[in-house]
């Protein structure tokens, strides 16, 4: 195995919540591995540490102790901006609950990546009615979210985490609030992304949703329990 | 607190219980210029005596001053009124020893208000007690009466009978004006059928006189009620209210009111959105929706109540202050319905106007959209929101405009050169015996100390009282008006004129002192002379004589009126009516100038205290009212920014609050800290920007408008308007982004949770 493959290498990584009273072990001591091109689903049950595990990942949030090396750097100790720039250029989102902005067209919502990472108008207008092409949402273009099916706005979501071409997908829970259908159509486009070539990491409850990776990974009280891997 | 101002400004007067019938009598000399209150001793008595059937009394009063004397002590009273005895019958100012229509009969009797009664006496009781007045007069107080309230035309310290001065030969004749008369109409007279009659009156009494001054006089009756507002002159030292000034302060106090209740709408809007789940269960359990309006107002109604016992305790706290700042004393009447109903009608108006919005906007949700808990609160809403905060910033950049602009004007006619050098420049008013009697030993014994530059006698100093005659003058045909200036040879010099031909008076020329005078440079070109031209024409001042004298010289124009009056002609005649000197220090120690008039005075006046003032000092005195507006001016705007920031504030925390996904997800998608910021304030400062739009040229508007009151104006730039707008903007900017950033600098990954 060529070290260059490895796309998130965590060792015994560490995250506690403090409140009030009580100190939350949301993760203990986690190690894992994720390979450029691979396709993980994370399983657990509620409050395992599953949607922790996945921002540290997303760089959203930074650990407390171990240590993440992402494509070759080590990051543990990035500052905010730092993170923010790889991740912008890295790493799309897709969640549970869409997250779409809601006084924004669909148009819109896909472009904000674009701006964010500094893309020039006429190149943002082509990319953007690329990737809505390619989730047959073109025609609702200049919907607004409310005004799209939970299907629609997650294909939006889709849209908008592949338009910059991430090498990563982190994706929570993203069939959580659709209907069956709707979840495996979210499923496909997913593994098509895979298929061309971007990894993605997965949360899911769903044993029929995790069939579609290569390898789940099962969480108990923040750390592994086990892995298993699909064929 | 402003309208206690108001109240007060508009119940000037009214306490007078015969008010209705009550009108000052006025005296007109010349069409185009307000009437003048003055007039002599034979008037009141000729009506009275002439319209039996119409007035019913006719009451003389004079202001005068005078030296009062108690034992050692000597106060000079500023506000001694000589009247006829009905005064107290006539006007309801509330004795409190003594008989209204007795107390005044004896002619060597006195009426004290309550603070010269304890100011002299004491806790003793001072009727019966004898005072000496000017040295002369030994006056018995025969009555106490209340203070005058501060919402009264007159003013006095202490009242006489006018009967001690009725058989000087001044006092019988119709040429002179020392006094206001009043008169009491019968009932159901008509006081415009009087005036009718009047020019008859001044025919038979005056018609000779009038004809040789070529002067024409007219009489008319002002209602009581009306004095105060009257168009206030330099000829009329009653007390006088600017309407325009009270409407401003009308006008802000409901600027603020709406400021207000802008930010209780919107705020009770936005914390409405919160309660939605309330209301949504309560329209399931079956409450109707006018149930549910009337909750809503009736809570904040409340609030407003609640607010209003705040307000007062802090008015309560506060009133020395904004007394001090107003300059007289207004008494809260706790006793009087127009203040509980003031109250009570700004409790509900403002409660209704400030709950209503919420309350129809809520009760109108279905229960369905209200339980769900994430109300839309729609465009519609936020497009009315942003209305009410574009309509709070345009008052408040309107008000510091106002504000800029009011304070550039003053510092404008602070700044002005005035023409004259009003600099270590002393005024001492000549006005008692003593001093006018040996006032020319007193300005000898100034003249040889080297402190003093110069002395100068003269009726009026800048700024002060400057008489209007008619004249003929040389290839003139008809009469010619322009103020006067009586004085002595020393003017020029001691005021630092200017002259721009021919020549300053001069002890030289042996025709000068009675028969040369100098015109100001408007009263020459008025002439249709040039400067050069008017030297040595003659010139008549009917109000005097008929002696021709002759122009020797012309002044430079300098602004010996207040700056608010437009430059006049002026005829400068050596005379002695010296009613102030006017003293000019070498430049160095005032203080040792001062002590040097001070003992020229005692020793040509050891009677009486010496009063003086600066010349350069003169200037707030005369702009005392507006720089009083200013004051207040600032303090409101300041207040009605404040509470406009409160309110954008709140609306910035809401705004930041319902956005916090919007802004979890942008920061996830790798927008920066700056980015957000300048997305959230921007959004915010929108209606601002708006505002100031909005603003400015209503400012403009208004601002041109008060300036007209100057005749001398400072120019309007454009940086006012840009200053007003940054100020704005830099307070706004400060209040919204602090919620800003506090937004923008949260963890996304919490942001998102929320949901
Ligand atoms: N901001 C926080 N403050 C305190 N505790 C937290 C916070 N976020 C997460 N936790 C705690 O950390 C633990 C892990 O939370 P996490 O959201 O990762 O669970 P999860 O596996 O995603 O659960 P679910 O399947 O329900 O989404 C939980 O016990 C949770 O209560
Ligand atoms: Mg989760």
């Amino acid at each position: 195995m060529v070290k260059e493959e490895k796309m998130i290498k965590i060792t015994d990584l560490e995250k506690f919540y403090r409140t009030e009273e009580v100190e939350t072990v949301a993760l203990n001591k986690l190690s894992l591995e994720v390979k450029k091109g691979e396709f993980v689903a994370i399983m657990g049950p509620s409050g395992c540490g599953k949607s922790t595990l996945l921002n540290i990942i997303g760089m959203l949030d930074d650990p407390d102790g171990g240590s993440y090396v992402f494509n070759g750097t080590e990051i543990a100790h990035y500052s905010e901006r730092k993170r923010a720039d790889l991740r912008k250029h890295n790493i799309g989102f897709v969640f549970q609950s869409f997250n779409l902005i809601d006084e924004l067209t669909v148009f819109e919502n896909v472009e904000l990546p674009l701006i964010y990472t500094g893309v020039a108008a006429a190149d943002r207008a082509k990319r953007v009615e690329e990737v809505l092409d390619k989730m047959q949402i073109m025609h609702r273009r200049n919907h607004y979210p409310q005004q799209l099916s939970g299907g629609q706005q997650q294909r939006v979501a889709i849209a908008r985490a592949v338009v910059n071409k991430p090498k990563l997908i982190l994706a929570d829970e993203p069939t959580g609030n659709l209907d069956s259908s709707n979840g495996n159509e979210v499923m496909e486009l997913l593994t098509d992304l895979n298929e061309q070539g971007t990894t993605i990491v997965m949360v899911t409850h769903s044993e029929h949703d995790a069939r579609y990776s290569h390898r789940i990974i099962r969480l108990l009280d923040g750390h592994t329990v086990m892995e298993n891997i699909m064929i | 607190m402003i309208f206690l101002y108001i109240t007060n400004e508009f119940s000037v007067d009214s306490f007078h219980q015969k008010g209705k019938n009550i009108y000052r009598v006025m005296r007109g000399y010349d069409a185009t210029k307000a009437r003048v209150p003055y007039l002599s001793g034979p008037y009141g008595p000729a009506l009275l005596n002439d319209y039996p059937k119409d007035i019913k009394k006719a009451v003389r009063v004079m202001p005068t001053q005078a030296l009062i004397t108690l034992g050692n002590n000597s106060f000079n009273e500023k506000n001694v009124y000589a009247v006829d005895p009905s005064f107290f019958e006539l006007f309801s100012f509330g004795l409190i020893k003594g008989n209204v229509s007795s107390v005044l009969k004896d002619p060597h009797s006195i009426v004290l208000t309550e603070t010269t009664a304890k100011k002299y006496f004491g806790s003793t009781d001072p009727v019966g007690k004898v005072i000496e007045m000017d040295k002369s007069l030994q006056l018995k107080v025969t009555g106490v009466v209340r203070d005058v309230p501060s919402n009264s035309h007159l003013n006095f310290t202490m009242v006489m009978p006018i009967t001690n001065y009725t058989n000087e030969e001044w006092f019988t004749k119709w040429r002179n004006n020392n006094e206001f008369v009043y008169v009491e109409l019968n009932e159901g007279v008509n006081p415009a059928q009087l005036e009718k009659q009047f020019p008859t009156f001044m025919d038979k009494y005056m018609g000779k006189d009038l004809a040789q001054m070529h002067a024409h006089f007219d009489l008319a009756l002002t209602p009581l009620k009306d004095i105060y507002f009257e168009e206030s002159s330099s000829f009329d030292n009653v007390k006088h209210g600017d309407k325009k000034v009270v409407y401003i302060f009308l006008s802000i106090a409901v600027l603020i009111l709406v400021i207000a209740c802008i930010n209780f709408m919107n705020l009770a809007t936005l914390r409405a959105v919160e309660r939605s789940k309330e209301v949504g269960l309560r329209k399931v359990l079956g409450a109707m929706r006018n149930s549910l309006i009337g909750q809503f107002i009736g809570e904040s109604v409340l609030l407003t109540l609640i607010a209003c016992v705040f307000a007062i305790a802090l008015l309560l706290l506060i009133m020395p202050w904004y007394n001090g700042l107003l300059g007289y004393s207004l008494a809260i009447s706790w006793n009087s319905p127009a203040i509980y109903l003031f109250l009570l009608g700004v409790i509900l108006f403002v409660g209704f106007l400030a709950g209503s919005y919420p309350a129809f906007f809520l009760s109108s949700f279905t229960p369905i959209q209200a339980l769900k808990g994430k109300l839309q609160l729609g465009k519609g809403g936020a497009f009315f929101r942003q209305a009410l905060v574009v309509v709070q910033f345009s008052i408040s950049v309107f008000l510091i405009i106002s504000t800029i602009m009011i304070k550039k004007q003053m510092s404008f006619v602070k700044s002005k050169d005035l023409g004259y050098s009003k600099e270590q420049t002393i005024v001492v008013p000549i006005n008692n015996g003593d001093i006018y009697n040996n006032r020319i030993s007193f300005k000898n014994e100034l003249m040889a100390h080297s402190n003093v530059e110069s002395v100068a006698m003269m009726s009026g100093e800048p700024g002060g009282y400057y008489d209007r005659h008619s004249f003929e003058v040389e290839g003139q045909h008809e009469t010619y008006n322009a103020r006067t200036e009586f004085a002595d040879f020393e003017y020029v010099k001691t005021l630092g004129l200017k002259i721009v031909a021919g020549r300053d008076f001069s002890p030289k020329f042996a025709t000068d002192t009675t028969g040369s005078v100098l015109i100001n440079e408007t009263a020459a070109q008025q002439l249709g002379f040039t400067p050069a031209q008017a030297v040595g024409k003659w010139i008549i001042d009917n109000m005097r004589d008929s002696n021709r004298r002759h122009i020797v010289g012309v002044v430079k124009d300098f602004n010996f009126l207040s700056l608010k009056e437009n430059m006049d002609a002026l005829v400068i005649s050596p005379a002695e009516d010296s009613r102030v000197a006017v003293i000019k220090l070498k430049p160095g120690n005032v203080t040792a100038g001062l002590n040097i008039i001070k003992q020229a005075y005692t020793k040509a006046a050891p009677a009486y205290p010496m009063e003086y003032t600066f010349l350069d000092q003169k200037f707030d005195t005369t702009y005392k009212a507006d720089l009083r507006q200013q004051t207040i001016l600032s303090v409101f705007s300041g207040l009605a920014i404040f509470i406009a920031c409160l309110g954008l504030f709140g609306l910035a925390s809401f705004t930041a609050g319902k956005r916090t996904k919007e802004i979890g997800v942008r920061k996830v998608l790798g927008s920066s800290v700056q980015n957000i910021l300048i997305l959230l304030s921007g959004d915010m400062l929108k209606p601002v920007l708006v505002a100031t739009v909005i603003a400015i040229p209503l400012g403009y508007y208004s601002a041109d408008k008060w300036l007209q009151n100057f005749a001398y104006r400072t120019p309007m730039h454009w940086w006012v308007f840009g200053l007003a707008a940054i100020i704005t903007f830099g307070i706004a900017i400060f209040t919204v982004s602090f919620q800003s950033l506090k937004a923008a600098l949260a963890n996304p990954v919490k942001s998102l949770r929320s949901e």
